[in-house]
């Protein structure tokens, strides 16, 4: 028993291990200076296991921490009800909750499967040992928690230590009262990531009681807490009892291991499922042609069958752009008094905008989807990928991007210049000039960075998996960048000469290493 | 005109793919390349590509005179189809007939091409998302074949079709095999033996050709499997 648990134990740490090397691997500087046999490398395997362990300790109780403190302790102080009951409240039912997505025993997992269906271990004792140690880690990952926590409120010491039981005992009840004696009748298994509409409208429920009476000023008590725990421990008993004796984790396992389940969890965002999700997004009539010809014909044909993804998502976000600076407008013919408030906003604050352009471009989505529904299979044509060809749809789709993302930029700037004018103006007639340049260059700026960076980067190979590290690391540094720029107060004056100067210098230097490299870079991963 | 490939090495960090790889492939010829799985077959076709860098050695085209491969002198099908699914068949021959317009020789009509290949009329207006494998594989080909490279290189190419298509596929690639070298890498014996002028065997990281001279068949098949397992 103990064996089966040290071999799975293990199994599942070598395979974390090689996905940390694996990513380590993706930086080139990092690969060029370390030898090649990388994953044979002792330095970097204890590295790899260290961080392996930090993370089974972090990921005991980060995550726990942060549930007691996000969901817990900050939605207590969001009614006017009694704090200890609200505290006990919310526990409850976001408990239940839990229990009913995620068991455990019943999620399928990677590890699961590598060690059942791969491997073939002995499914009755890997379900249980994991099981187990996973119950006794959230046991502890919680409990000081809910002590810390429940002493700040006022929780009772006692009820404090009950909190983390009851919700093993919730999730031991889900199982052994629920989906194994469903299995035995029915001889299904239900993919909890997946739930049905049943277990939807179930948790919808369950969520509108635990967040919704507590504004209606109806809580439960510490005496019904109890009484619910104390029955939670009787059944969590006889659910115990049925989970041990339960002698077909193995069927169960085949039932719920099926690559499809598997995927689901992992690999939501995977770049197969990204790929299945934009494939779906071809739009085809037989009406939509082009005139044009060429790679210009090719390009033409991309955007109007990809309009949903580009045109359509781009017109949305202008008119919800222009919605908003309409009710802006209305505040302020209603409520003068908040004119000066606001005219600040397009002459204080125009570094928050950075981010604001940031989250409105569409490069990312837009490049990925010229990656996985074009250039994916285009790029293993040795003719497309001459620089003639390769310049030449760049170029193409440069324009595109940047007319795309103007119109929402446009609907900005001079919707910050109405509002500048309504709310008094400015002494500085520039700064009208300032506000519509800089707002563009930032757009044109983010067009030019995403396109430049997946030309230049390129990331994914033939299966479409990401081989470089630098590309998502590159991706992160400009999300905090610009989410840097919120806590930047300076005037639009200076601030919008600096980012129009830098917008054109990045993109000069950016578009001339394109045409010299691109070439070169832009091909598919081997 | 001659491919001719000279020590070329190739190592996926310690170990020696391509050891020393030294051959002369003539055009008018279809050669067949055998290689047990993980020989190294896919790996050469990269390097001809210059998808991979190579370690060592050089390749280059000998007409009258040597001259240095170009992108467009290579066709490369790839094992697995890749066409632009956004598009339809009709589209994506257009849109390469107008990228090679000055290399094409007798440029023929659109239909024309599909007929060359065996492509179904109702099939040629559809996205070519909604292709069948097979007819993805056909589009590959014929793009490649379109722009008239001096080298086509196939891996692979037919062993995921039915028996028919295999068949239209052979006899297309005889009907035009006097003006290129053919390369075709198959891990099928009697594919290579029914298709090809030339069996090359790639084994070791070493490329040798196996001569036929008067064998017969089974005899012949007899060597080429003593070679493909010598230690
Ligand atoms: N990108 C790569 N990195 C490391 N090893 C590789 C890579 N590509 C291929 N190999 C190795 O090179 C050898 C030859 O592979 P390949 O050329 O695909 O063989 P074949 O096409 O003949 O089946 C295999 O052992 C394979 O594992
Ligand atoms: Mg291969």
């Amino acid at each position: 028993m103990i064996q089966t648990f040290i071999t799975s134990f293990k199994l599942k740490n070598t395979y974390r291990v090689n996905s940390i090397i694996y990513s380590i691997k993706g930086f080139p500087i990092i690969n060029k200076i370390l030898p090649n046999s990388l994953y044979k490398n002792k330095a970097l395997k204890i590295f790899g296991n260290i961080i392996s362990i930090l993370w089974e300790i972090v990921s005991t109780f980060l995550w726990k921490g942060l549930y007691v403190w996000l969901v817990l302790g900050s939605m207590t102080f969001a009614y006017n009800t009694n704090q200890v009951n609200t505290f006990l409240h919310i526990f409850v039912f976001s408990t239940l909750i839990g229990g009913i997505l995620n068991t455990y025993l019943l999620n399928p997992t990677k590890d699961k499967y590598y060690a059942i269906i791969l491997m073939n271990m002995n499914a009755n004792t890997f379900a249980l040992t994991n099981y187990f140690y996973s119950m006794l880690k959230l046991i502890i990952g919680l409990m000081p928690f809910t002590i810390i926590f429940g002493l700040l409120l006022k929780v009772p010491l006692l009820i404090c230590i009950s909190m983390p039981l009851f919700v093993a005992m919730i999730k031991i009840i889900v199982i052994g009262i629920f989906s194994i004696p469903d299995f035995k009748k029915n001889k299904v298994v239900k993919n909890e990531n997946l739930p049905t509409k049943k277990v939807w409208i179930l948790l919808a429920a369950l969520a509108i009681l635990g967040f919704g009476l507590p504004y209606l000023g109806i809580v439960i008590n510490q005496i019904i807490y109890i009484v619910l725990f104390l029955i939670s421990i009787i059944l969590g008993i006889i659910a115990l009892k049925e989970i041990i004796a339960f002698k077909d984790y193995k069927k169960i396992y085949k039932v719920l291991l099926t690559n499809e389940n598997v995927y689901a969890v992992q690999n939501a965002n995977s770049t197969q499922n990204i790929r299945a999700n934009i494939a779906k997004n071809i739009e085809y009539d037989g009406e939509i042609t082009s005139d044009k010809s060429g790679f210009a014909y090719f390009h033409e044909l991309f955007v109007k069958r990809h309009s949903k993804l580009l045109t359509k998502s781009v017109k949305k976000q202008t008119m919800v752009i222009i919605l908003i600076f309409i009710i802006l407008f209305i505040v302020v013919f209603i409520n003068p008094s908040m004119k000066e408030g606001l005219n600040s906003i397009p002459l204080t604050y125009l570094p928050y905008f950075v981010f604001i352009m940031y989250i409105l471009n569409r490069g990312t989505t837009i490049t990925q989807a010229m990656f996985m529904n074009c250039d994916h299979s285009m790029l293993t044509y040795r003719i497309y990928r001459t620089p003639k060809i390769i310049l030449g749809v760049f170029k193409e789709r440069l324009k595109t991007l940047i007319t795309l993302n103007l119109l929402p930029s446009v609907a900005i700037e001079l919707g910050l210049m109405i509002l500048l004018y309504i709310t008094g103006g400015t002494n500085n007639m520039l700064n009208y000039l300032i506000l519509f340049v800089s707002i563009n260059a930032m757009s044109i700026f983010f067009s030019v960075h995403y396109l430049v960076m997946y030309y230049l980067l390129q990331p994914y190979n033939i299966n479409t998996e990401v081989k470089s590290s630098t590309y998502p690391v590159v991706q992160a540094i400009t999300y905090f960048i610009c989410y840097y720029m919120i806590n930047i107060r300076m005037t639009t004056f200076v601030f919008g000469i600096a980012t129009i100067i830098f917008s054109i210098l990045y993109s000069l230097i950016s578009l001339i290493l394109v045409y010299k490299l691109a070439p070169k870079t832009f091909k598919i991963r081997i | 005109m001659k491919l001719i490939i000279k020590n070329l090495k190739k190592n996926f960090d310690k170990k020696e793919v391509l050891k020393n790889i030294n051959f002369e492939f003539e055009k008018g010829k279809i050669y067949g390349l055998l290689g047990r799985n993980g020989a190294g077959k896919t790996t050469l076709f990269n390097c001809l590509n210059e998808d991979l860098p190579i370690d060592d050695g050089e390749f280059f085209l000998k007409d009258k005179e040597v001259r240095k491969i170009e992108a467009e002198d290579i066709g490369y099908v790839l094992s697995t189809p890749n066409v632009p699914e956004f598009l339809t068949g009709r589209e994506f021959l257009k849109f390469f007939i107008e990228i090679n317009k000055d290399r094409i020789k007798d440029e023929k009509t659109i239909d024309e091409y599909f007929d060359f290949m065996k492509i179904e009329k109702e099939d040629r207006d559809k996205l070519l998302k909604d292709y069948s494998h097979g007819m993805k594989n056909k589009m590959q080909m014929l793009v490649n074949i379109i722009a008239n490279p001096s080298i086509l290189l196939f891996d692979e190419p037919l062993t995921s079709l039915d028996i028919v298509v295999q068949e239209e596929m052979k006899q297309m690639l005889k009907s035009i095999k006097k003006d290129h070298i053919i390369i075709f890498s198959t891990h099928i014996m009697e594919l290579a033996l029914d298709l090809c002028d030339e069996i090359v065997i790639l084994n070791k990281g070493i490329l040798e050709k196996i001569d036929k001279n008067d064998l017969d068949n089974t005899k012949f098949k007899d060597k080429i499997i003593e070679a493909l397992k010598e230690e």
